[in-house]
């Protein structure tokens, strides 16, 4: 017994040793930490291709100071208590700078964890304003806040001059975080919002709330959340004849909501970035990710290509590769990325990152709105 | 006026959830009563009804077929079959081994069968939520003078009608067919009756394959009213048709009607008079006050401690 | 016979078939704003078919497969031995159990950081095992929402560390007793349900707790949770680079020793590992208390009990209450360890998962959960590579282990005196 219990203890040991090392010390690490399984397994996908993308077009050029990137892959399955366990593996494995995480959930813990460290973060999905909230020198994004977005959306519903709005939300962090935004932004515009209520995430039957919605009588409904969710709703309020227009953040908008709502998603506005892959000078990019068979549309891909790109050009700016040395690059510089010209806040945020309304279509299309 | 249209569009909402939960929870129902576990990848079951269903509804319109009720039957019916199978090779693999040991042997079996059946159907289908097509629409609209229209729609109907007769059908089979007494005599004493020659084995795996069947009507149903299936969302399911069985009383069939119609009508009531973040509240703690005071559900019949 | 069997194994292999072909050979995709169906890959079907022939084949010659089966155990040298000595048996495991300990208190030291923040995690779980074998393995009460006193014990050193500062040490005991208050709650309006109504009620009470965290925003902070937990001190001694609260000092500075973030790591598991040992040792004097000896005669025969004059209210409420501590125990270890936690942490399946960690060690038996919760925790990292087939593996391995070893990996057996019938 006691033998194959120490058997056990070594082979599991020296397997969890093992599972990090192996790169030659002359590289420079980069780690992606993303949920590669798991619900949200497809946002994870676009993270990890734009990654890869960045790394290996930037080793093509020879690296930077003439270092080749090596990408150290964990999955986090976005579940918060994963992203804690695969924070500690990197810093095991010695990463200076992480790309990740991808739901605000798993980066908040695994950001306490790198600012302690000295591990350079960059998210490139992760929404939520508290991350950047708490003074950390190491921790930055390449995409908008909720708080951002959330008053892009309210401008657009307040200058239709709309009776009654309703707000929806599915309770997680993401889109309470959007919803609140929205709300606050049209009460500051003193327009009467009529319903502020949120449903359970993964829920499928929406005939009570579209029942009130219709009885509220309301001309706007705004929902903070994901497609499933919405595609349903849309779906659902079609069939009980609701006529009131629907409008969600970039978590609604892809192809997917698309097959669930069929020709009830014609007419749904969505605030989104810029398409950054229908921008003339990254047709480039565009081209090489098709040869590779994967596709830049996604809201991620761009946005994890440039954190790579940061990391790079940040090292090159300071000359070092200490991450306290980039970090204060980062924020002093200002840096071309497929995303546009980024530049850095103190806490973290890019100083400007815009978000378009568009007006989606039941063929998948979508036109901006003015 | 207005009120009393509102309030009778969510009692509808709620009947027609209700009605489906009922028909889920007959498969709860129908298997503890006879071997007294807790099935719990039958919620399983009904999502890959739901999947089946979907799979030859596309099937069929890609072959150009499209009368709908031809497609509506063979959907049916490849739904009802491939479940039905299901709930046999289940009971066969992971429960009938385990048979007789202490109950938390096969509660245990079930939940692992459970997490293998979502990996299997996520592995093989994907994580992400597919569009369900509506294929009965329209409806009838009721309006007063005011504003509020209330709407009773094709589906709903067709999901009134289809339980009603699913439940008669099997009313009906349970008190007058020969496997139904045969049924009902396993529930009362498995040991007495498979002295008096019942063959127990082969009622058993009929239970599972008529609950099955039933989750997949389900299925179907249900994959059409909301819109999309996704590997998911069966757990959720089968975690409400549980509670309505313990609700109604488990063991009993009328019990699963009753517990499922008054499961649908509070969640949609809190829904619309309160708020839809707290409906799943308000289920589990109806659930618990009614055990407290009715420890074995509305219609369970009372257990006597034998001493 | 021989037709019969055929018979069978044809049906069974066209089960196989019905069960796997469609949703294995038809794959439904999204292609832009419509769902087609596609076929799969010729692989896939040859798999499914073999697969069915496979089947047929087994159910065909069970019985010679079977036969040979039987003769298998013959090959162990150890099957004929006669079984250890009860009281061998048990000074056997105590050994074992300080030497797992020794070996732990040294293990930090010897191996890398990703090593000890998941035996810290693995140290976490046994707690929770510990305290659920009380009421599952010992008091024989399925509770399927135990995940909701772990959900308490977190919760509370979250909340009162961001209202009040309070520290580690503070909110352990509060956070422990708070969740064994909850426990007595949550057992008394039980006490008059049986077995699986039980379990629904359970289950419900541990959904209606993480419902609540999750929408009392204004004071759990809802979705978003709660972040910014303290790290243990030792004697006010903090382990980050900077100290945070004022008064502290930080544990490099005062012993003029470089900083290192493996510090915490190793102090926080070396905490883990010292409530875990406390959690098994006080459990294991209950065990032996009247208490202990109660729950299990209740488990037994609930009937033959009470005539003996066990109160059952008192001996499940103890258990209840008993089990729900050290649920809040590692809850407040666990929230120490994240600096940050949510609702999402606190699911249904986390439940099962602890159950299964009781079972699979075999109820009743501390050895067996300890070395059932090293197994579920860490089997899972190692198979990484697998990280798709995870969770399939998971729920076949619960299945497999029901099936062939129901008694878990160690059941436990009572040191009992056998009365030799006289003749």
């Amino acid at each position: 017994m006691t033998t194959s219990l120490k058997k056990l203890v070594t082979a599991v040991s020296t397997s969890v040793a093992l599972m990090g090392a192996g790169h030659a010390a002359a590289d420079i690490q980069i780690g992606i930490a993303g949920p590669m399984t798991g619900p949200v397994a497809q946002y994870g996908d676009m993270q990890f291709s734009g990654a890869r993308m960045a790394i290996e077009q930037i080793n093509a050029k020879g690296g930077v100071m003439g270092e080749k990137l090596v990408a150290v892959e964990y999955d986090d399955v976005c579940d918060p208590k994963q992203a804690v366990t695969v924070a500690n593996r990197l810093v095991n494995d010695g990463v200076s700078y992480v790309i990740g995480h991808l739901c605000s959930s798993s980066t908040q813990p695994a950001s306490d964890i790198y600012e302690d460290e000295g591990i350079l973060m960059i998210t490139p999905a992760s929404t939520s304003p508290e991350i950047t909230e708490r003074g950390y020198e190491l921790v930055f994004r390449t995409i908008g806040l909720d708080s951002m977005q959330g008053p892009v959306a309210g401008n657009h519903i307040a200058k239709q001059n709309p009776e009654r709005v309703a707000i929806v939300h599915d309770k997680q962090q993401y889109g309470e975080g959007i919803a609140t935004a929205v709300r606050d932004t049209l009460k500051d515009k003193g327009i009467e919002i009529a319903m502020f209520e949120g449903i359970t995430a993964g829920d499928k039957d929406f005939s009570s709330l579209i029942t009130k919605l219709k009885q509220a009588d309301v001309d706007y409904v705004y929902f903070g959340g994901y497609h499933p969710e919405l595609g349903l709703i849309l779906r659902q309020a079609r069939q009980a004849d609701l006529d009131a227009i629907f409008m969600g953040p970039e978590g609604v908008g892809n192809k997917d909501i698309n097959t669930i709502a069929g020709e009830a998603a014609e007419g749904l506005l969505v605030t989104l970035p810029p398409s950054f892959d229908e921008k003339a000078e990254n047709q480039d990019l565009v081209k090489a990710f098709e040869a590779k068979g994967e596709d830049p549309s996604g809201p991620f891909v761009l946005t994890s290509y440039a954190a790579v790109q940061l990391v790079a050009e940040g090292i090159e700016a300071a000359g070092s590769k200490d991450p306290f040395d980039v970090a204060a690059a980062l924020r002093s510089g200002s840096f071309e990325t497929p995303i546009g010209t980024v530049q850095y806040d103190k806490a973290g945020d890019m100083k400007s990152f815009e978000f378009v309304v568009y007006e989606w279509h039941s063929d998948g299309s979508k036109t901006p709105v003015n | 006026m207005q009120d009393l249209l509102y309030f009778s569009q969510q009692l509808i909402n709620g009947l027609t959830i209700g009605s489906a939960y009922a028909l889920i929870a007959i498969g709860y129902t129908m298997v503890y009563g006879i071997i007294g576990m807790i099935n719990f990848a039958h919620g399983e079951i009904y999502m890959i009804g739901a999947y089946t269903a979907l799979i030859a509804i596309t099937g069929l319109t890609a072959l150009g077929l499209a009368w709908l009720p031809l497609i509506l039957i063979v959907a049916l019916l490849c739904a009802m079959i491939v479940s039905s199978s299901m709930g046999w090779a289940v009971e066969r693999v992971a429960y009938r081994p385990v048979r007789g040991r202490h109950r938390l042997i096969p509660l245990i079996s079930a939940i692992g069968m459970s997490i293998f059946l979502q990996n299997y159907v996520h592995l093989a289908q994907g994580s992400r939520n597919v569009g369900f097509p509506a294929l009965i629409e329209g409806g009838f609209n009721f309006s007063a003078d005011g504003a509020f229209e209330m709407s009773l729609s094709y589906m709903q109907i067709t999901i009134f009608i289809t339980t009603l007769i699913c439940m008669t059908a099997l009313s009906l089979f349970i008190s007058r067919s020969r496997t139904g007494r045969a049924c009902r005599a396993v529930s009362q004493d498995l040991g007495m009756a498979s002295l008096l020659g019942i063959d127990t084995n082969r009622i058993i795996s009929a239970t599972f394959v008529i609950g099955a069947a039933l989750a997949a009507v389900a299925g179907l149903l249900l994959g059409m009213y909301y819109g999309s299936v996704d590997p998911l969302f069966g757990f959720i399911a089968g975690l409400k048709a549980f509670t309505a069985a313990v609700l109604g009383g488990i063991g009993s069939i009328p019990g699963a009607m009753l517990g499922g119609l008054i499961l649908g009508v509070s969640e949609s009531m809190t829904s619309g008079y309160l708020s839809g973040e707290y409906k799943d509240v308000v289920s589990f703690g109806l659930l618990i006050l009614i055990l407290l005071f009715k420890p074995t559900g509305l219609l369970g019949k009372p257990e006597v401690e034998k001493i | 016979m021989a037709a019969k069997n055929y018979r069978h194994a044809l049906f069974c292999a066209i089960v196989t078939l019905i069960i796997s072909f469609p949703i294995l050979g038809f794959n439904l995709e999204a292609k832009g704003i419509s769902v087609t169906l596609t076929g799969a890959e010729t692989s896939t079907v040859i798999a499914v078919v073999l697969a069915a022939v496979a089947v047929f084949v087994f159910q065909a010659y069970r019985d010679s497969f079977t036969g040979l089966l039987g003769k298998l155990p013959r090959l162990n040298p150890l099957a004929g031995r006669e079984p250890m000595e009860q009281a061998k048996k048990a000074k056997l495991e105590s050994w074992i159990l300080t030497g797992i300990v020794v070996l732990a208190l040294f293990w930090p030291f010897v191996v890398s950081r990703g090593s000890v923040d998941l035996a810290t995690l693995v140290l976490i779980y046994i707690m929770l095992a510990l305290g659920l074998n009380v009421v599952v393995g010992l008091a024989g009460l399925l509770d399927l929402g135990y995940v909701a006193f772990y959900a308490v014990g977190a919760y509370t050193f979250a909340l009162l560390s961001q209202y009040t500062g309070i520290s580690f040490w503070m909110a352990l005991p509060i956070g422990a007793l708070l969740a064994a208050l909850f426990g007595l709650m949550l057992g008394f309006p039980v006490l008059r349900l049986r077995g699986d109504y039980l379990a629904i009620v359970t289950l419900g009470f541990g959904e209606i707790i993480r419902i609540l965290l999750n929408n009392w925003t204004t004071l759990t902070g809802g979705p978003n949770g709660i972040g910014g937990i303290p790290e243990p001190t030792l004697f006010g001694m903090e382990f980050g680079r900077r100290v945070k609260e004022e008064g502290n000092t930080s544990f490099h500075e005062t012993f003029g020793i470089a900083y290192s973030g493996e510090h915490k790591v190793i102090f926080l598991y070396l905490i883990a590992l010292v409530l875990a040992v406390i959690t098994a040792l006080i459990i294991r004097r209950f065990m032996r208390m009247p208490v202990g000896r109660a729950w299990e005669a209740l488990r037994e025969d609930e009937i033959a009990a009470r005539s003996l004059g066990l109160s059952r209210t008192a001996v499940k409420l103890s258990a209840f209450t008993i089990g729900a501590f050290f649920a809040g125990f590692a809850g407040t270890v666990f929230a120490s360890k994240q600096g940050f936690i949510s609702p999402e942490s606190f699911v249904f399946l986390e439940s099962a998962i602890i159950l299964a960690i009781v079972v699979l060690g075999g109820m009743g038996s501390q050895l067996g959960v300890i070395l059932a919760a090293i197994a579920v925790t860490i089997l899972p990292e190692l198979a990484r590579e697998f990280s798709e087939y995870r969770m399939l593996i998971f729920g076949a391995a619960m299945v497999l282990m029901m099936i062939w070893r129901p008694q878990g990996l160690l059941p436990m057996r009572r040191i009992h005196i056998k009365l030799n019938r006289q003749e």
